[in-house]
């Protein structure tokens, strides 16, 4: 038996108090007591990236994240990208105007880790994007559009 | 069409995180699963200690063998039944494979469900297995007898084997690939819940109709009373092509505890839970002239087997139309290994086909002298070489010409390692052909019109991301001369309509000729003309009525009216590629190039152009990413993805994402897709043929090719390592 640990956290700019048990993942935790389904578990061992979130403004694979680690710490998902009207971030609308995806289901942590990718610094060219995008896997191999999305979020954004 | 480019349906939802898969369901009281597996490759259960696990707090259940769990056998989907493979895990004591489940633990939550399956404890009595192909223990069947179907006998045209010894050309070499494994990135799983007597499951499938009918089979109820909900599939490739045997005990443990319940497999579970690309290895002998002129083909393939199900083969029935070849052998052959079975994975039998075949050729134009693009046009048909009858439209030589042209193949230097980057790596141009059956199945199309002048159309088919709702939404709206934001798309659940599994890449085509039909009868009761624009509005309201609902079947040309009982009924009923009149297929050509690094020879794909005959495209936006996407597929097929066996501990044992090495956005280079775009009307009203799969037979061989005309070595095995090129 694991004794559980009360844990406070800002999540799309909303504060939630839990009481966690260590063990449960931050992935587990937003989709299963949040009910924020958005972001996915595609191998729960850090390996594909389909569960990408921020935390404090960096991208981190959500499913190797213990949730109580975000005690006081602000977690944005795909869910809190776009505008309160419903208006779409711009690197969505680039994801839908450029086709990048087709089942959907790595898109969420495709777009959480290619605003990563964009804040940091690592969007200069096609090669950076390529090698900075790359720990997020695609099965369908929407790669060739994900590039072009960033790249063209990038370019809107000055850098 | 109107529409050029319609946007993909539902990326909207996608990108927001809004769309609803599977496992995002969470009904109110939901508890978790947890399978336990087998730890070894073969053997009989002796013992389950279930104490320590049963104690584990917020533990509510353990299901196993010593359970009467009331599970009846789905059937094998090849074999007039539901699932991929006739074993039923949890019925006995029997282990068939190493990861196979031998008990389900479920509890309050995730974690507790997880400790508490750590801890079952299992002892069995072992017994020697076999999981390669020239192993001890294996069992080596013939096709045409251990399935005597018509359709699965072996191709024979005229004598093959005369005809090659007589040939003054000859290639006789051996390929080998697999196995591997789908890996789509939606883990198996979903929740089942009781709704009174009706089982609701939400779970990604490529046939939703499947899991039900398998279902009702299983727990003896009602189909009427499963319903299957998945508008979502994050991904199927096969994957998810039939009943997974996860699911009975799942809505056991729901009926059980009154709750339900939710699983999502680990993902190095799912190396095993489900079926995966078999192990094939051929033997290609190719007879041609001196200008390369092919006059025999004989291509024999063994695939791997599970003990308890033999996977229809079909390799055959591409390399024997590929070409011209007049005299043509084929032979399909079964090894049982003891694994789960093998199944369905994007071009299951051609994308191996088609690296044996496509690198045989390359190996004759090599020692032909002749350039490979040209020798494949010299080799082109006209007419069906197997049957004799007309291709519902054929256009190989089409996109052998007008890849050449945009990929820019005059340039190529012909002999191997003739050719350097500015960085001095070694430049590899290759080429390939590829080809798949446009087959068709049952659909039932019903399309609501609304007084407000939308449309909904509920189909029998499946969203895995191939696009099929933006087909059909583009489709409806074309006709009608709407807007696309008028039309909604309903896929994926039987509560609407039944359905055929969608799969082989027949969903489009399939789908789109019952739309097309109830289209013509919404037409008849709204009372307009047979074609152009409508007011449907109006249309509508001029009826009295709020909505004005038009229903069509359709099936594939010379089918029986069982086929659609049998679609009904969640059974498979595909028809093609040989219709009564004509044979159906579509093609492709594969232009690569890769750079290769001198020292270690660590192979790149940079560039790749392809050019497919689908007939005509439905789709462009989607139907481009289907190219694209497999294009990708082929990259990962050829240098990277392999399911490694030990023949010590039996199952696979790279069993995750780290280890199965799928292609990252770093190992894509530029990709150009372009279609030929020929309506194939002899196939269907809508001239449409089939993409998904054919898109990426050719490819792999393509690199093969580009890594022979780059290096001088030749690849006959998937994948090619660096270590095969040293």
């Amino acid at each position: 038996m694991t004794s559980e640990v009360a844990t406070t956290l800002t999540v799309n700019g909303q504060d939630v108090r839990l009481d966690l048990d260590p063990r449960e993942s931050l992935l587990d935790v937003l989709r299963e007591r949040l009910g924020l389904t958005g972001s996915k578990k595609g191998c729960d061992h850090g390996q594909c990236g389909a569960c990408t979130v921020h935390v404090d403004g960096r991208r981190v694979v959500s499913c190797l994240f213990p949730a109580v680690q975000a005690n006081h710490r602000s977690v944005r998902t795909i869910e809190g990208v776009a505008g309160p009207d419903g208006r779409l971030h711009p690197l969505q609308q680039a994801f839908v105007d450029h086709d990048a995806l087709q089942c959907g289901y790595c898109t969420p942590g495709q777009v959480m880790s290619g605003l990563g990718c964009i804040a940091e610094g690592n969007a200069g060219d096609d090669d950076e994007i390529r090698e900075h995008m790359s720990g997020n896997l695609c099965r369908c191999g929407a790669y060739t559009g994900i590039l072009a999305a960033i790249r063209a979020a990038a370019g809107r954004r000055e850098g | 069409m109107t529409n050029a480019g319609t946007p993909r349906v539902g990326a909207r939802e996608k990108v927001t995180g809004a769309a609803r898969y599977g496992a995002d369901h969470a009904p109110p009281g939901v508890a978790y699963a947890m399978p336990v597996v087998s730890t070894v490759g073969k053997g009989r259960i002796t013992g389950l200690d279930t104490a320590e696990a049963a104690a584990v707090p917020g533990v509510l259940l353990i299901l196993s063998h010593l359970d009467d769990l009331d599970i009846s056998p789905a059937g094998y989907i090849m074999a007039d039944g539901y699932a991929f493979q006739s074993l039923q895990p949890l019925l006995d004591d029997h282990v068939a494979y190493r990861g196979q489940p031998i008990a389900l633990v479920v509890a309050d939550t995730l974690v507790a469900a997880t400790e508490a399956a750590g801890l079952v404890r299992a002892a069995y009595e072992e017994e020697p297995f076999a999981v390669e192909l020239d192993a001890d223990g294996t069992e080596t069947v013939l096709q045409q007898e251990a399935l005597p179907l018509p359709f699965l006998s072996d191709v024979v045209v005229g004598d093959a084997d005369g005809a090659y010894e007589r040939s003054p050309l000859r290639v006789d070499e051996v390929y080998e690939a697999g196995p591997q494994h789908q890996v789509p990135m939606e883990l198996i799983g979903g929740v089942a819940e009781w709704r009174g007597d009706t089982l609701v499951i939400h779970e990604g499938s490529q046939s939703v109709g499947a899991l039900r009918g398998g279902l009702a089979r299983q727990l003896g109820i009602d189909p009427e009373n499963v319903e299957v909900i998945a508008p979502y599939v994050g991904g199927g490739f096969g994957q998810k092509n039939s009943l997974q045997p996860h699911i009975a005990p799942l809505a056991v443990a729901a009926r059980r505890l009154g709750r339900p319940v939710k699983l999502v497999l680990p993902r190095a579970h799912t190396f095993h839970a489900a079926s995966f690309r078999p192990v094939s290895r051929h033997r290609v002998r190719l007879g041609a002239d001196r200008s390369g002129r092919l006059l025999a083909a004989i291509h024999e393939v063994d695939q791997q087997a599970s003990r308890h199900d033999l996977l229809p083969a079909t390799y055959t029935e591409i390399t024997s139309r590929l070409y011209d070849i007049r005299k043509f052998r084929g032979r399909q052959r079964h090894v049982r290994t003891d694994a789960q079975t093998p199944g369905y994975m994007r071009a299951p039998f051609e994308h191996p086909a088609a690296f044996a075949l496509e690198s045989a050729v390359d190996e004759l134009a090599h020692a032909a002298g002749r350039d490979p693009v040209e020798l494949r046009l010299a080799n082109d048909a006209g007419a069906d070489p197997v049957t004799g009858k007309p291709f519902s439209s054929r256009h190989l030589a089409a996109c052998l010409r007008r890849g050449a042209e945009l990929f820019g193949w005059a340039g190529r230097s012909p002999d191997p390692g003739s050719m350097r980057g500015p960085d001095g790596t070694l430049v590899g141009w290759g080429v390939a052909a590829g080809a798949y059956p446009a087959m068709t199945v049952p659909v039932l199309a019903r399309l609501r019109a609304g007084a407000d002048g939308g449309v909904l159309a509920e189909v029998g088919g499946h969203e895995m991301g191939q696009g099929i709702t933006t087909a059909l939404v583009r489709a409806v709206a074309g006709d009608l001369g709407i807007g696309t934001e008028s039309v909604r798309a309903v896929c994926g659940d039987t509560r609407a309509v039944p359905h055929h599994l969608t799969a082989g890449a027949w969903g489009t085509n399939s789908s789109l000729l019952a739309v097309h039909a109830a289209l013509r009868e919404l037409r008849e009761r709204l009372g307009v003309p047979p074609e152009g624009p409508v007011d449907v509005a109006a249309a509508v309201r001029a009826t009295g009525a709020e909505e004005v609902v038009a229903e069509a079947v359709t099936q594939g040309p010379g089918q029986p009216p069982e086929a659609i009982d049998r679609m009904r009924a969640g059974l498979v009923a595909p028809a093609g590629p040989d219709y009564p009149d004509h044979v159906a297929f579509s093609f492709i050509a594969h232009f690569v190039e890769v750079r290769v690094e001198p020292a270690a020879p660590r192979v790149r794909v940079s560039r790749v152009v392809s050019v497919a005959d689908c007939g005509r495209v439905a789709s462009p936006v989607t139907a481009d990413a289907q190219v694209r996407g497999a294009v990708v597929w082929g990259i990962g097929a050829a240098l990277s993805e392999h399911s490694e066996v030990d023949p010590r501990y039996g199952g696979f044992v790279n069993a995750d994402l780290a280890d199965y090495v799928i292609p990252v956005n770093a190992d894509v280079g530029a990709i150009e897709v372009d279609f030929i775009d020929e309506p194939d009307f002899t196939l269907n009203p809508m001239g449409v043929k089939s993409l998904g799969e054919v898109a990426l037979v050719g490819v792999a061989p393509a690199i093969a090719n580009a890594v022979f005309h780059a290096t001088g070595r030749r690849p006959r095995r998937l994948p090619i390592l660096i270590e095969n090129l040293l």
